[in-house]
């Protein structure tokens, strides 16, 4: 069942609808109940449900033995087995292969690859799992006695695609004591699933149009369209993801849940490390809690610093897929992120002498600039691994080809848009939408909250707005997400 | 006297005891709210879901203009046919139905067309007609009647013919009158008599739903494409052809083809193609019709030779199955309150003896004929025709365009009209069918001797009563 389809919403409002017919009492087992025919829709994933099953009853009992001993050792011993249970089940079914590959050219043998299909939502159930196992250790998260509550956390189905990736402490409260149905809830989480499909369908879908024509064929394209391709592959991916995340959260709010927001205007940071406490916030801050600050954090000295920076980044790289180019565009990331905190203090005392710096607009304009490309330049990696291109490749083409200036570049890359699919008004819709959208959502503003303070005559013509751009310019039956196969 | 001071003089302030000396009366404990009781609850949930219900459906309802309009346009412009059929056989049939005669007839996709017209026409036809291309000369004047459409195709099988009046009857708008050109592969029961282009999909339809006959037929899934008129991707196709389209002289189909199919402008008879007519009847190019006697000759000649390819090939007995099915259609249109009248065109006077010469390889054709006139003797169903020419008084070589076709001159000959067949059957004054007998042989010698005995002996008789 994929989000975009109208089966999913169909499921959606059914659940709704029954959702809050219930006393409020059943509401979580009810949504339990939802959430495991939600993953078990797809016959092929009705027997990884029992892996789903499997994870969510190895890391409650673990926390509960984690929670109510007071031997250490027996609280560490169930804690690495919870970690173990999680991690062993992510590597299981996510890096096998990478693994057999790794331990062959070590050993020369012949590695031993199994031909698996990976659970739904994998990495987001068990690093939701695993959180709570971490929590439940270090106290900061009540030990859950109700096997159900838990287990409608770990499988709840809004954030089974692509997260965000969920915290027990955060979301408990709100099982506990589910919410009364509120009209004004609703009309926002309805706008906020609008605005999601919007972004998705109407921007991501068609970018990926001219963004997968230049990287499934990297060796034929100039210079101008691999450069074109790599900046709209970024925009692409903000909206496909963060338009996930909207329909994730309005969902969730719907229902009544509060999810944790994914996205603050990651394009206005001004630093490389601002950007990444503004991109995917609930996995950076999974690493950071979980991984770096184990690690040592920021309280060791500084190349150790920017050592558990670069590996965190790592991480970041392996968890998003079993392939080397994630891993490069994890370490370019760390890398870059270690390289701006090295740089920080010096950068600061230089910018007295550079005359752009001197008006601050500019100097924030800039930043944001050299932000977004330096991003864009480690997502030639990411994008890549996507759509099974050589990076090293990419990086090479984008010098090549530009001959001539500005002018032929340009209409090459309008030529090529053209014939993508992105012709007639679709240019024209594609950059007022995008605008629209950054602007909307500039300074991490809440368009749905914003929309409802408006008076209904506005409102509505707003919402039918969105919905006539989504209905005349979205593209249909496309593509599924790109995080949804992470 | 002392002017007032528009100020007021302040009062001495009251004393306050703060230290509590005076202790202040104990204000009462706010009282805890009664809890409700359960039904009580109950009711008030039950208020509390509908209001919240009706107020959200109330709000889903401002949207369903946004779903209104996709649905509107989708079934309005379906550029893929699937609700109106297919944009080429849908310009075809509204042209008809605007009264127009439509050029490009070679072009045409009858089938559809038939199909489409049963599903478009508003009003249903008093009349129609059935059959193979033999049957498409038959217009609203040689039937008599103005309400008349011809739903005849080329090369027509069995299928075609039935699956042309079910196709009506689907749409409730059976018709008063059948008229049947029955071919005499209608009788073989073999894969040559089929029509490669014959729906037979929905002829499976009509001997499952209609004659109870067990085939492959499985119901369509009606939900699969209904869907289509929600589905956002059909919905932006129709709005790019809409939009692509609109106001253009040249209108294209789904692959970007021209559909040429225009009104005829002039005199429909002086057109150099050959056209269809608004009644469903073909008209043919002036060249075609206006042929010599040995042009026309020249053709059934050409066509004696290969007789048996038109559906024909190895007929050597009319198939049971096939006579069942024919008496199951007939009932069935008797059923929907429907008087058929079976019809057989003549073949070319040169075709037809040359057929004689080789009865043995045409013995499924020769037996057709006899039986169907004692069928329509037994169940008192107007038969009109021969395939023998020699059967119908008058008939010339001229009253044929080929071998195969007679036209309407030679229609006039042996159809009197529908509302004479009409009154005949209400008068029970109906021509015998066995009055009629079609040869199925050549005669013999002796025959042909005694023949020609009676016919002097006839001849000097009518002089006796003459003098």
């Amino acid at each position: 069942m994929t989000i975009t389809s109208l089966l999913y919403l169909g499921f959606f409002a059914a659940v709704a609808l029954v959702h809050y017919a219930l006393p409020r009492v059943v509401r979580p087992y009810f949504l339990l109940a939802a959430n495991y025919a939600f993953y078990c829709y797809d016959v092929s994933n009705r027997p990884l449900a029992l892996v789903l099953a499997g994870a969510t009853l190895l890391t409650w009992v673990c926390g509960l033995v984690i929670g109510k001993s007071r031997s250490k050792v027996l609280r560490v011993v169930f804690l690495l087995l919870a970690i173990a249970g999680g991690v062993g089940i992510l590597l299981y079914y996510k890096y096998w292969n990478l693994l057999a590959d790794a331990v062959a050219g070590v050993t020369g043998i012949t590695p031993y690859h199994l031909d698996l299909i990976t659970p739904l939502g994998l990495s987001y159930f068990t690093f939701a799992a695993l959180s709570y196992s971490i929590d439940v250790f270090k106290k900061r998260c009540k030990v859950e006695p109700n096997l159900l509550h838990y287990a409608m956390f770990v499988s709840f189905f809004p954030t089974m695609i692509t997260g965000p990736i969920e915290r027990y402490p955060h979301l408990r409260p709100q099982i506990k004591k589910p919410r009364r149905f509120s009209y004004t809830r609703c009309a926002g989480g309805a706008f906020r699933i609008l605005w999601g499909y919007t972004k998705k369908m109407v921007i991501a879908d068609n970018i990926s149009l001219y963004t997968s024509f230049v990287y499934t064929t990297p060796d034929t394209m100039n210079g101008p369209n691999l450069l074109a391709a790599s900046i709209l592959f970024a925009l692409q991916l903000y909206m496909d993801f963060s338009g996930c995340c909207d329909i994730a959260l309005g969902v969730a709010r719907i229902l009544g849940y509060d999810l944790i927001e994914n996205f603050n205007s990651p394009f206005e940071s001004t630093s490389f490390s601002e950007f990444w406490t503004k991109w995917h916030i609930s996995m950076t801050g999974w690493f950071r809690d979980y991984i770096y600050f184990p690690l040592g954090g920021s309280r060791c000295c500084m190349p150790r610093r920017l050592m558990n920076v670069v590996i965190v980044f790592l991480v970041s790289g392996l968890w998003h897929g079993a392939d080397w180019r994630y891993l490069m565009w994890g370490l370019a990331c760390g890398v870059l992120c270690a390289f701006g905190r090295l740089t920080a203090g010096v950068r600061k005392k230089i910018w007295k002498y550079n005359p752009l710096y001197w008006a601050d607009w500019c100097r924030v304009l800039i930043q944001r600039i050299f932000v977004f490309l330096l991003f864009v330049a480690t997502l030639v990696f990411f994008a890549s691994a996507l759509y099974n291109a050589d990076p090293y490749g990419v990086y090479a083409g984008i010098f090549q080809g530009w001959q001539g200036g500005i002018a032929p570049a340009w209409d090459s890359v309008r030529t090529l848009l053209h014939d993508s699919g992105i012709d007639g008004r679709l240019p024209v819709v594609l950059t007022c939408a995008s605008a629209i959208v950054l602007a909307a959502e500039s300074q991490g503003r809440n368009v749905a909250r914003w929309i409802r303070a408006q008076n209904f005559a506005l409102r509505w013509t707003l919402y039918y707005a969105a919905a006539a751009a989504l209905l005349f310019f979205g593209a249909f039956g496309q593509s599924a997400f790109i995080y949804q196969q992470f | 006297m002392a002017q007032q001071s528009p100020t007021p003089i302040p009062q001495q302030p009251k004393r306050v005891h703060r230290s509590g000396r005076v202790a202040a009366p104990a204000r009462p404990a706010p009282a805890k709210p009664k809890r409700p009781g359960p039904i009580k609850r109950f009711f008030y949930g039950l208020a509390r879901r509908v209001y919240f219900g009706a107020k959200t459906v109330s709000r889903i309802v401002l949207l369903l203009p946004i779903l209104v309009f996709m649905v509107w346009v989708s079934y309005t412009v379906d550029r893929s046919g699937l609700f109106q059929g297919e944009l080429a056989p849908r310009r075809i049939v509204d042209l008809m139905l605007q009264g127009y005669d439509v050029t490009n007839f070679e072009s045409m996709d009858e089938r559809q067309v038939v199909q489409l017209y049963a599903q478009d026409v508003p009003e249903t036809p008093q009349v129609i007609g059935i059959g193979s291309s033999r049957v498409l000369q038959f217009n609203r004047d040689l039937v008599g009647v103005d309400s008349f459409f011809n739903m005849g195709v080329t090369g027509a099988d069995v299928r075609d013919n039935m699956t042309s009046y079910y196709k009506m009857v689907t749409y409730d708008k059976a018709p008063e009158v059948l008229i049947w050109s029955v071919d005499p592969w209608v009788f073989y029961g073999n894969e040559a008599a089929y029509d490669y282009r014959a729906d037979a999909e929905l002829y499976n339809e009509f001997l499952t739903k209609v004659l109870g006959v067990p085939t492959d037929y499985e119901e369509p899934d009606k939900v699969e494409l209904w869907k289509a008129l929600v589905e956002p991707a059909y919905f932006q196709g129709n709005v790019d052809y809409y939009v692509k389209n609109r106001g253009q002289d040249v209108v294209t189909d789904d692959d970007g083809n021209t559909i040429e199919f225009n009104p005829v402008s002039g005199d429909p008879y002086d057109q150099t193609t050959t056209i269809k007519r608004s009644d469903g009847s073909v008209l043919y190019d002036t060249a075609f019709r206006n042929q010599t006697q040995e042009q026309i000759l020249s053709l059934a000649a050409a066509e004696s030779t290969t007789f048996n390819s038109v559906h024909m090939e190895g007929f050597d007995a009319m198939s049971d199955t096939q006579i069942k099915a024919f008496e199951a259609f007939i009932d069935y249109a008797h059923s929907q309150g429907t008087t058929v009248i079976l019809v057989l065109s003549p073949w070319h006077p040169f075709l037809y003896n040359y057929l004689l010469n080789e009865t043995d390889l045409h013995k499924g054709f020769f037996q057709v004929e006899p039986w169907l006139r004692q069928y329509c003797a037994e169940h008192n169903v107007p038969l009109y025709g021969s395939y023998d020419p020699e059967c119908i008084e008058g008939l010339e070589e001229m009253d044929f365009f080929d071998g195969l076709h007679c036209k309407d001159t030679g229609i006039k000959k042996f159809f009197p009209g529908v509302p004479a067949v009409l009154q005949a059957v209400e008068t029970n004054t109906l021509p015998d069918p066995l009055a009629v007998t079609p040869r199925t042989s050549l005669p013999t010698a002796e025959e042909t001797a005694e023949g020609d005995a009676a016919a002097e002996n006839a001849d000097g008789a009518t002089e006796e009563n003459a003098a």
